[in-house]
Parts: C-alpha cells; sequence; structure tokens
C-alpha cells in the first residue's frame, strides 16, 4: 500500500495536538484487541518498527545528516535532530555505560503523554512504547552492511522508566 | 485514559511523517480488527469524534477567531486556519447550495495519505481519511453546531481530487452556550 513520499513544496510541518491524540486513540484501540499489556506493548513495537524502517530513509533526506563514526554521534544525531524534527523536544542522553554502547534518552515534555493518566488496570502499559520501535527499526535500517565482531550492532531499545511526578496540576515529568 | 490539561503543554511544530505514519498503522490495525470497510469507516469517524471533541478546545485557544456569523465564515476557518494549523494544508472551499449550508473541501494534497499508493485489495470502499471527518463533526459539535461530514470523493478511489463535504444541520441550542468574545 505504502510508497516514498514526493518532495512536494508545501509545509512539512504540524501541530502536534493531532498527532498526539490519534497516538491516544491507536493505544487505546490496542488496549481493546489485546487482553494484557505485554501485547499491547509489544504490538506498539512492531508498530514502530515498522514505521521506523519506512521513516529513516525521509529523516536522512531531509537532515543531511552525514554518516555517524562512532555511537556517541549517532546518540546526538537521535536526540538533537531526530526528536527535535519528529516530536518537537530535545532529549538529554545519559547514563553511558563504561563500554559506550549503551545510553539513556532522558525526555522531559513528551508531547505523546500529553492529556495521558494511565488507568489503574493498564499499570504495565508502556505508552509510548511506539517510539522504541521506530528507533529500533530505523537504526536496523542504517547499520553497516559489513558488521564484523566488535561492531554496532542494536540489541535493543527500550524505555526503561516512566515516572509520573503527581496528578494533574503540579509539574508532570515523563522520562524514558 | 485521557484528562483535561490542567496545565498547558508547550506547543510543538512536528514534522508530519512520524505522524502521517503513524495513521497508517492505525488504519491498518482497523482493518485487522474489522471484515467491512464500512466498519473500518465507522470506527474512524467514531475516534475522530472523539478526537475532535478534545481538539477544538486547543483550536480556539490558540487560532483566537472570532465568532462566525455564518457558515460560509466557519468552513473558510476550518479550510485556511484549522486545517493548516493541524495538517499544514489550507483546502479551498466551494458552497454547493443555495441555502448556503453545504459546502466542500476540496484537498489538492491529503497528507494522510502521502505514503499510500493505493487502497488494499478489497477494500475498496474504505474511506482512508475518514478520522477526518469524526475530527470535524466532533469540534463542530462542541461549539453547537451539529454538521454531517462525509468524503465524497477520494483519490485513493480514483477520483480526480479529495473533497469533503460538510452539512450544516440545525444549529443546537445556541442561547444557553452563546461563546464570549
Amino acid at each position: 500500500m505504502s510508497r516514498q513520499a514526493s518532495r512536494g513544496t508545501e509545509s512539512k510541518k504540524m501541530s502536534s495536538e493531532l498527532f498526539t491524540l490519534t497516538y491516544g486513540a491507536l493505544v487505546t484501540q490496542l488496549c481493546k484487541d489485546y487482553e494484557n499489556d505485554e501485547d499491547v506493548n509489544k504490538q506498539l513495537d512492531k508498530m514502530g518498527y515498522n514505521i521506523g524502517v519506512r521513516l529513516i530513509e525521509d529523516f536522512l533526506a531531509r537532515s543531511n545528516v552525514g554518516r555517524c563514526h562512532d555511537f556517541r554521534e549517532t546518540a546526538d544525531v537521535i536526540a538533537k535532530v531526530a526528536f527535535k524534527m519528529y516530536l518537537g523536544i530535545t532529549p538529554s542522553i545519559t547514563n553511558w555505560s563504561p563500554a559506550g554502547d549503551e545510553f539513556s534518552l532522558i525526555l522531559e515534555n513528551n508531547p505523546l503523554v500529553d492529556f495521558v493518566e494511565l488507568p489503574d488496570n493498564h499499570s504495565s502499559l508502556i505508552y509510548s512504547n511506539l517510539l522504541c520501535g521506530v528507533l529500533r527499526g530505523a537504526l536496523e535500517m542504517k547499520r553497516s552492511p559489513d558488521l564484523g565482531p566488535g561492531d554496532m550492532e542494536v540489541l535493543g531499545v527500550s524505555i526503561r522508566k516512566e515516572e509520573a511526578e503527581g496528578m494533574c496540576g503540579s509539574g508532570e515529568e515523563r522520562r524514558g | 485514559m485521557s484528562r483535561p490539561a490542567h496545565r498547558r503543554p508547550e506547543y510543538h511544530k512536528i514534522n508530519k511523517d512520524l505522524f502521517v505514519l503513524t495513521y497508517g498503522a492505525l488504519v491498518a490495525q482497523l482493518c485487522k480488527d474489522y471484515e467491512k470497510d464500512e466498519d473500518v469507516n465507522k470506527y474512524l469517524d467514531t475516534m475522530g469524534y472523539g478526537i475532535g471533541t478534545r481538539l477544538i478546545e486547543d483550536f480556539l485557544a490558540r487560532s483566537c477567531v472570532r465568532r462566525c456569523h455564518s457558515y460560509s465564515e466557519i468552513a473558510d476557518i476550518i479550510a485556511q486556519v484549522a486545517f493548516k494549523m493541524y495538517l499544514g494544508i489550507t483546502p479551498s472551499v466551494t458552497c454547493n447550495n443555495a441555502s448556503r449550508n453545504e459546502f466542500s473541501l476540496i484537498l489538492d494534497k491529503n497528507p494522510l495519505a502521502e505514503f499510500v499508493e493505493e487502497l488494499p485489495a478489497g477494500r475498496s470502499s474504505l474511506c482512508y481519511s475518514n478520522l477526518l471527518c469524526g475530527i470535524i463533526r466532533g469540534a463542530l459539535e462542541m461549539v453547537h453546531l451539529a454538521a454531517d461530514v462525509t468524503f465524497l470523493k477520494d483519490r485513493l478511489k480514483g477520483d480526480s481530487v479529495t473533497e469533503i463535504g460538510i452539512t450544516f444541520l440545525k444549529k443546537l441550542d445556541e442561547k444557553k452556550y452563546r461563546r464570549k468574545k
């Protein structure tokens, strides 16, 4: 059903609220379709993966980023270019592992979770799990074809922590 | 799962593509869930309605539109302000009848269908972008305007343009809920 987007001259920008609400509708639908949160999480990841493998070409064409020489550069591009472009936010990069092969992105003000409270019966739901799949799919498409021992391969992208501080009214942070 | 915002979130301008692909995932999921196109269309409309009833508050707060005095003004605002704000396009507006309550929005390009070449086999009656109809209907209802909103033509179905028809019905009880401007 799908094809590459034509590069028209119309604006590629939109406000994020429609996306936020549509994403909410998608997650709600999945919660109806699957009995447990783990299955919803898995399906969100899978959907995100399929999105990521398509999105990466568009991202590279639009952003003009050159080839990254190490994982730190890749992390920077993800946080400062990709997240900015598609979600309007710039996560911070922290928690580098000693080997330099694992890091965390801390998302303040994730627009996907605006207006969202998880109900009690969905405490294991990883609401924004689509993002993990997108990152995984995008990165997997662009890994070096000549991978050898010691080269970088995407083993996994996961949301480690999602914290909500306070309920409505006070400041809320979502970390991922 | 949702609540009204007690704190206005930051306004983010984003690139459409992630949204467009996520929308495709949503439609694909509904096609798995419902065998008949009519059911998918209906469900997209219902989802859109839920979205529209929430989106309208954001729209009114950010667009500062003044009170409209005619359906034609409303149609213009939908096309030139709302579509621009949320989808980055400006459909053209035509009025379809002498009573001036039936309008068409002609979408030269439909961003929701940007990555869609054609409808899948066996899905020829699918109104792929039917979420939009529900959104418009839900949003209008929150400002006490009842309307029928449907796709009259769709490029994905082989038509020359994509056209959304809006028919304004009897105005809901306006006296009680007159919006202060």
